[in-house]
């Protein structure tokens, strides 16, 4: 089948790391630890990556241009960069979404990351919409306005450069519970804001992910499919410094598509794009797949293995 | 996703071994280990894969016995394995220089008479299995390395061809081919010693397996070596060579650790790499598999390579994809 007759291409969402002979470093840091970090992830069968803004100074430093550097992806079978995630770091008084006072800051440096990024075929910025949660709260309604009116903002600016906004909720973002994740999509810009379906980190906020694609379909942007093992029951997500990296309780929460423990109901969720008409790009992700000894290659084997044997037998 | 067309190209059968999976003799010894290692076969495109002979309670898929002990029963496992996005097992690796528990001994000599009625009932636990499962071959190592066995003599080499052939003829009365593999560290050295092996070892239902890797360590160019013997081919292992045992090292005492191991006195520290990285012509080889329409299997191995197994599998498949298949269609 042809890429344009497939309703669904997928993308891959790039935490790897390498391990070689100078111990565990990024494969951004050679052409060639590049090289073979691509043609793994081609040879599964995906077409797109993802993966942080602070790769694209990287990719120019490694190939000179950005064009460059996704004529080098495309030779290997990987169409575009299709989503950019905007780490946003955000910091009181300086860069809160929540803080009105800074949204100024934080436009110009998503403006900064559209303008720097062209060439690699972006699609999708992705970014957490608010702080973490123990920065945030007490979440008022007047501070998820706030951010909704912030990402309403930039998206209205990031579509000039063919960009949507895309928002995605970690499990200790500052917007993470249904009723939040409610009146942020209500309040913020349809035209302008896209939600972005991480199928982990909503089970562990206690939001099955189907149920709000059911809900927010029209506003999807595209996905993370990753799987986990663990409902945050004692809130976690107030930990810091970082819920993901130092929770009491839970060393690894992500986990590939694929395992008998995991949560998310995926052919729920591909029976529901299907009824909904979704398509194009769909993300698959891994994030610290490595923690308790596991390793980004096999865990991304695994997910493509889920897609063809599972997920692409209910929609393709 | 998009489609990788591996399994599903052609004549040549295309598959992956599994060797590479076990680690230690007690590492890789569940089952959940290796069902998750055959679906990262499956989804690096490879829907075949060739099992290896094993021994001891370790290995789930090493021997029939450990498949019924662990996936119930033979036939259970051959119902199974689809749900895994297998789609056949269609040989297995067997080395009779191997000790095994089961059959007792510390390792058989093809070359001795004595050794030959335990490696026939060995060999046909094998044959059995693959019969029951739908395979179509049993790949021998045909002699034991050259640190234990010498040089071949024209006796020697007399003596293995009766095992040979008796094994060839008992797999073929289950329907399996026997394919020959020699590989770095064998008493066979010569391409006239596997001229005088072939002659006595008639086929069809006999022939070779190429190692693209360990006959390049061993000296041979293996595009010459198939267009020489390509009549009596009929499965390949695919690997690449990162070195040429340029100084005999195969003559070492048990140069299986001190050579390929250790690396000799080179301190070689990889001999085996991904297709495409090392010295085997690949691109030259496929086009001699093409011209002389080659028509059987070809296993892609990850031998000895370094964590993470999953990335050599992945490399070599885009390899496989990009590179050879292009080249045979």
């Amino acid at each position: 089948m042809t890429a344009a007759a497939r309703k669904l291409r997928f993308a891959y969402m790039d935490h790897w790391r390498v391990d070689g002979p100078q111990g565990y470093v990024s494969q951004y840091s050679s052409v060639k630890l590049l090289d073979g970090f691509v043609r793994q992830v081609a040879a599964l069968g995906f077409e797109g990556l993802e993966t942080f803004e602070f790769h694209v100074p990287v990719l120019v430093d490694l190939f000179g241009s950005l064009a460059n550097a996704r004529e080098f992806l495309q030779e290997r079978g990987i169409e575009r960069i299709v989503g950019l995630f905007h780490a946003v770091m955000y910091r009181d008084g300086v860069s809160q979404a929540h803080e009105r006072a800074t949204h100024d800051f934080l436009f110009n440096n998503a403006l900064q990351t559209v303008k720097s990024c062209g060439g690699l075929g972006v699609r999708n910025l992705v970014m957490m919409p608010a702080g973490q949660y123990h920065a945030v709260e007490p979440v008022s309604d007047e501070k998820i306005r706030a951010c909704a009116d912030l990402w309403s903002r930039v998206g209205r600016m990031t579509l000039d450069y063919g960009i949507r906004v895309c928002c995605h909720h970690e499990f200790y973002c500052g917007i993470h519970h249904a009723e939040e994740l409610r009146k942020f999509y209500e309040w913020s810009d349809p035209r302008y804001v896209f939600w972005y379906c991480d199928t982990a980190q909503h089970t562990i906020s206690g939001v099955d992910p189907v149920d709000l694609y059911l809900k927010l379909h029209d506003r999807c942007g595209g996905f993370h499919l990753k799987d986990t093992h663990h409902v945050d029951r004692l809130g976690e997500y107030r930990q810091a410094p970082e819920s993901e990296v130092t929770a009491k309780t839970t060393p690894r929460w992500f986990w590939e598509m694929g395992t008998e423990e995991g949560l998310v109901d995926f052919p729920a969720l591909f029976k529901a794009m299907k009824e909904y008409g979704y398509e194009g790009w769909v993300g698959v992700e891994h994030d610290k797949a490595d923690i308790g000894g596991g390793n980004y290659p096999a865990s991304t084997a695994i997910s493509a293995w889920y897609i063809r044997n599972v997920l692409q037998k209910i929609y393709a | 996703m998009k489609d990788q067309g591996i399994t599903a190209s052609g004549r040549i059968k295309w598959g992956y071994a599994f060797n590479q999976w076990k680690l230690g003799w007690q590492g890789f010894a569940r089952v959940e280990d290796h069902i998750r290692a055959l679906k990262v076969t499956s989804a690096a495109g490879f829907r075949n894969v060739e099992l290896t002979a094993g021994t001891g309670p370790w290995d789930p898929t090493g021997r029939p016995e450990s498949i019924a002990q662990n996936f119930g029963s033979t036939p259970k496992f051959a119902a199974t394995h689809g749900d895994w996005g297998i789609d056949r097992f269609p040989g297995v690796f067997f080395d009779p220089a191997q000790f095994s528990f089961e059959e007792g001994h510390g390792g058989l000599r093809t070359t001795a008479r004595a050794d030959h009625p335990l490696l026939l009932q060995q060999g046909g636990v094998f044959a059995r299995f693959l019969a029951e499962v739908g395979g179509e071959y049993l790949v021998v190592q045909p002699f034991p390395p050259f640190w234990k066995e010498g040089a071949l003599t024209a006796e020697t080499l007399a003596i293995a061809a009766e095992a040979i052939n008796a094994l060839g003829e008992a797999n073929r009365a289950l329907g399996l081919k026997t394919w020959l593999h020699v590989d770095a560290l064998s008493a066979l050295r010569t391409t006239d010693e596997l001229d005088r092996l072939l002659a006595l070892c008639p086929g069809p239902h006999v022939g070779l397996a190429l190692d693209t890797a360990e006959l390049t360590i061993a000296g041979h160019d293996v595009v010459q070596l198939y267009r020489r013997f390509h009549a009596r081919v009929g499965h390949f292992h695919f690997k690449d060579a990162l070195a040429i045992d340029a100084l005999g090292e195969y003559r070492l005492p048990h140069a299986d650790r001190a050579m390929i191991l250790a690396g000799g006195q080179r301190e070689v520290p990889r001999w085996f790499g991904e297709l495409g990285t090392g010295l085997v012509d690949f691109k030259g080889l496929v086009a001699a598999m093409k011209e002389l329409g080659y028509a059987g299997w070809v296993i892609v191995e990850s031998d000895k390579g370094p964590q993470p197994v999953a990335s050599s599998v992945l490399l070599n498949s885009y390899y496989v994809q990009s590179t050879l298949l292009p080249r045979l269609a």
